[in-house]
């Protein structure tokens, strides 16, 4: 038996795909029944506390462990002198041109890289008694200057955050498609534009935290921890502990948020799980938010300058994009992976040929930098963002740019200049529908009546091609080490009950019930009698984790395809009983075996129970050859990449005198092809939209010049609450992707780069009046009247 | 710290345990009594996943001792949660899509069980306000603020039936 095709999965018409059905888990959460990290309870376990460094930058000079080990309830205060010993270090150096090799050791022992960094480790019977002991902890700092800014970093004669380098500047790549200074020579105006996001971190309300248990008989480390990617985890905590992958389960139980925080393994973690094996005893930790705040990931903090050669109508005849990052002290990911997304992907919906890019990474002493819910957010902003500047410098109407610069249903499908294939995508189509819907020529009319009477309005568009699914193929293009695929398991057991499983794990996008959807509809059940289990690597086959978009169709598609494999084993042992030579008149729905005989489906009197009896307990009814049992296992590696696409507008008031800026409406566009589930879909794009507004309002993780992080609370790092949250109008006008199962795309990320784009956009819109543009976020108060006394002198 | 014998009165049910003084009424329910239900998510007041009832009145249990709390009636999302299925709230949060990591949530089923008995009719802006007190990284928030409202409507048919 062959497997089902991915691309023969295409239809109209599901059954179980696309109802709007409630989450299975909702139950347990909403009664205080979850399982998060820290509500499993475990006798006897120690509690770890960490001391961190209070300086950006220092040289580590000694330790003074002596009062701390004294005190009640400590049972070890312990450096990285002797976990370095137990544990390996990470090496990041994969073969990408460009990019330079770094290794960190599993906790500093020379020297300190940035506010928070993780120096010694106190374990105590409790964690107050651990807090108690850590106040108590000295260590001697030499105290270096540090550079907090990237062009700091790059400053001549910069002190070295890695002192193995000879340079900050850790990650330089370009790249160059067509002919620019050619297309420079015809063009009629050159259009010069920068953006810059701040510094952000992905605040998870639950923060980060583990428990780690050693079985000494046995050898095995068991670790809690709430985590994204559970067998890519397991693979580097065996790694980095000196352990075989066997030697190591990752059970991740309910978690309270990732948004690509919880992808990697850290090195308080893997100091915890070499505590436990070294003590003998459970391990536990459990983050506080200052230390989330501090020292967990962080993310953004990136500058694109764009050179756009342009035609009288605004036609972009070539671009150049020149792409920066303040990257943190330590390399947890490899430096170049995210700008590189944006330089691939920046083109987005738009005809554009001639094109270069140049991404330029910088270490500093701060947090180290990593994904965070849409990596690649700057794109969508940098490419509407350099329309609207083209449409003010030749004073075009901004809607009238896209349009001509636009991907027309004809031009699909499309090889962006890197390569990248567009194709499944209707950016011309949500853009129209989006200007209709929301009347852009009445509010044009209405924006000019109101600045008469000083009310000043703006909207602002943003376009947005967003890269959801990435197959291993785009990581071999991109020059980034990973596997795009996913691996599931369906099974029917002996009474007709069914389980699936596959190698992602939910942070909180409710993955349970979709994937139910897509299992149920592969086998032709209903959704409610499919139970889902995920984030336990004993359980979950091996599979690459949930990160980006690729939760819908990575993990959806691959277990749809491995339940579609099964229903087909299904179909054959129902052929048998009933004697037919082939299954090919046979369907299952809604768990009935159904014979297409004379035009009409009939029941056959056969079910989903009586397959599953002869498969397990009377094998000698099966077809010959067939093995007993109804399980089935299958991988699946996406096309290189999936595109969903929306357009966002959002129309704002400004208010000059206070630089407050209120959002007025807000409208998505999208279409991220075939929906498992509206309610769910709905959900992530209300969430991250929210986020993006977040990060363009609000949010900013703010260091001073010594690199000090001026944020430890969260009355510092403000996200928005529900009275800064707009009402999200979303509408779906989805079209199926050809290649991958039932023609999902994923989505989830789209939102946060439309939003980053719409409200900037829409802002500039409001400004346009004083002559003042802002290339900077958060958009705060603020900022906003330093703007407009700049415009007023 | 020396511990101390406590009598706490949760969820109707009477307590006692043996604390140290300094330790938090959070941590005092979550460990102590094992109602893992109230998330602590900051640690000083700010996002609102610890809030329970003290006398009925939301309280965020990081910001208070439990030694404080002797002689009053405490509620955690496990004292409103019927022994069969779901309140009108929890239901409405269900149906909207109210929660998706569900980390925030008992503290907003908490904040507004108490609400919505105090103000049955709250408008949109009035929902949105007393929510503001409550974040969540996941929804956006709409789908919790038509929940609440859904919530209040059903339980005023609910009162006047």
């Amino acid at each position: 038996m062959s497997n089902v095709k991915a691309e023969d999965t295409r239809r109209e018409g599901f059954d179980q795909i696309g109802k709007p059905i409630p989450r299975k888990e909702d139950a347990r959460l909403l009664r205080g029944k979850g399982t998060y990290v820290d509500d499993i309870e475990i006798p006897g376990a120690l509690h770890a506390c960490f001391v961190r460094s209070p300086y950006a930058h220092a040289r580590i000079a000694g330790f003074d462990l002596d009062e701390a080990r004294g005190m009640p309830g400590v049972v070890v205060v312990i450096t990285g002198h002797e976990i370095n010993e137990w544990t390996n270090g990470l090496r990041m150096a994969p073969p990408i041109e460009g990019l330079l090799p770094t290794e960190m050791t599993t906790l500093p022992v020379d020297k300190v890289r940035f506010h928070g960094d993780p120096v010694v480790c106190v374990v105590a019977t409790d964690r107050y008694l651990a807090e108690d002991a850590a106040e108590l902890v000295y260590v001697d700092y030499e105290v270096l200057d540090a550079v907090a800014s990237y062009e700091a970093a790059l400053a001549e004669g910069a002190p070295l955050v890695d002192e193995t380098l000879t340079t900050n500047l850790v990650s330089h790549q370009t790249f160059e498609a067509g002919d620019i200074a050619r297309r420079k020579a015809e063009a009629h105006r050159i259009v010069e534009a920068k953006f810059a996001m701040q510094r952000m971190t992905h605040l998870p309300i639950e923060t980060r935290g583990c428990i780690a248990l050693w079985d000494d008989g046995r050898e095995h480390l068991t670790m809690h921890i709430g985590s994204q990617a559970p067998h890519p985890m397991r693979s580097a905590l065996a790694g980095r502990l000196k352990l075989a992958e066997h030697q190591v389960t990752v059970a991740s139980p309910d978690v309270g948020g990732g948004f690509g925080q919880k992808i990697i393994v850290y090195r308080e973690e893997i100091t915890v799980a070499a505590l436990a094996r070294h003590l003998k005893r459970p391990v536990r930790w459990r983050e506080d938010r200052l230390e989330n705040l501090s020292a967990s990931l962080q993310a953004r903090e990136n500058t694109v300058r764009t050179c756009a050669a342009v035609d009288k109508e605004g036609r972009i005849l070539s671009l150049e994009a020149e792409i920066m990052e303040d990257f943190g002290a330590y390399c947890f990911y490899p430096a170049n992976y995210l700008a590189r997304v944006i330089g691939m992907i920046l083109t987005g919906p738009y005809r554009i040929q001639d094109y270069a890019f140049e991404v330029k990474i910088a270490l500093t002493n701060k947090c180290g930098a990593g994904p965070m819910r849409a990596p690649m957010a700057i794109t969508s902003l940098v490419m509407d963002g350099t329309l609207d500047a083209v449409a003010r410098e030749l004073d075009l109407d901004p809607a009238e740019v896209r349009r001509v610069n636009m991907l027309r249903p004809a031009d699909l499908p499309y090889l962006m200049p890197t390569g990248e294939r567009l194709e499944d995508v209707t950016p011309s189509e949500c853009f129209e529908r989006g200007l209709e819907e929301i009347d852009y020529a009445g509010f044009r009319v209405k924006q000019a009546a109101d600045r008469e009477s000083g009310i000043y309005r703006g909207i602002g568009i943003c376009n947005v091609v967003e890269s959801t699914t990435y197959g291993s193929a785009f990581y071999k293009a991109a020059g980034i080490p990973g596997s795009g695929h996913e691996a599931a398991w369906v099974k029917v057991e002996p009474s007709g009950s069914i389980r699936a499983s596959a190698g992602l794990m939910g942070t909180g996008q409710s993955y349970e019930t979709p994937y139910a959807q897509a299992v149920a509809e592969g086998l032709g059940v209903d959704a409610a009698q499919v139970d889902i289990l995920l984030g336990n690597t004993d359980i979950a086959p091996y599979g690459m984790g949930a990160r980006g978009g690729r939760g819908a169709t990575a993990g959806g598609g691959t277990l749809f395809l491995t339940a579609l494999d099964l229903k087909a084993k299904m179909l054959d042992i129902a052929a048998a009983l009933l004697d037919l030579n082939s299954a090919s008149e046979l369907e299952m729905k809604g768990g009935k075996v159904l014979r297409h005989v004379g035009g009409e489906w009939s029941e056959t009197g056969l079910g989903l129970g009586d397959i599953a009896r002869t498969a397990y307990l009377d094998p000698l009814k099966l077809p010959e050859g067939m093995q007993p049992g109804l399980e089935m296992h299958r991988a699946w590696d996406p096309p290189q990449m999936t595109y969903s696409n929306a357009t966002h507008i959002c129309q704002v008031t400004l208010d000059p005198a206070t630089g407050r800026i209120d959002i007025d409406r807000y409208l998505v566009v999208e279409d991220c092809g075939t929906v498992l589930n509206p309610l769910v879909v709905d959900g992530q794009q209300q969430g991250a939209t929210v986020m993006g507004i977040g990060g363009v309002l609000f949010e900013h993780m703010v260091y001073d010049e010594s690199g000090q992080n001026l944020c430890g609370t969260l009355a510092d790092y403000m996200i928005p609450t529900a009275c800064e949250a707009p009402v999200i109008e979303i509408i779906g006008q989805h079209t199926p992707n050809r290649r991958t199962p039932a023609g999902i795309k994923g989505m989830a990320e789209g939102g946060i780069m439309g939003a980053i784009g719409a409200v900037n956009n829409a802002v500039n819109d409001a400004l346009r009046p004083f002559g003042v543009v802002a290339d900077r976020q958060p958009l705060s108060p603020d900022y906003i009247r330093s703007l407009l006394r700049g415009a007023a002198r | 710290m020396s511990k101390l014998p406590i009598r706490l009165t949760v969820n109707g049910d009477s307590h006692e345990v043996s604390v140290e003084p300094r330790k938090l009424l959070s941590d005092v329910l979550r460990e102590d009594l094992r109602l893992t239900g109230t998330h602590v998510g900051c640690e000083h007041g700010v996002c609102g996943a610890c809030t329970v009832l003290v006398d009925g009145a939301p309280t965020r249990a990081c910001l208070i001792f439990a030694i404080q709390m002797e002689g009053r009636e405490i509620t955690t999302v496990e004292g409103l949660t019927p022994a069969e299925g779901l309140s009108p709230l929890q239901q409405a949060l269900h149906e909207e899509h109210g929660l998706q990591c569900g980390f925030c949530t008992p503290g907003i089923v908490t904040t507004f069980e108490a609400y919505l008995r105090e103000n049955p009719d709250p408008t949109e802006a009035d929902i949105r306000e007393v929510l503001a007190g409550n974040l969540c990284r996941c929804t956006g928030y709409q789908n919790i603020v038509r929940a609440i409202g859904k919530a209040a409507k059903a339980m005023r048919e609910g009162a006047t039936t």
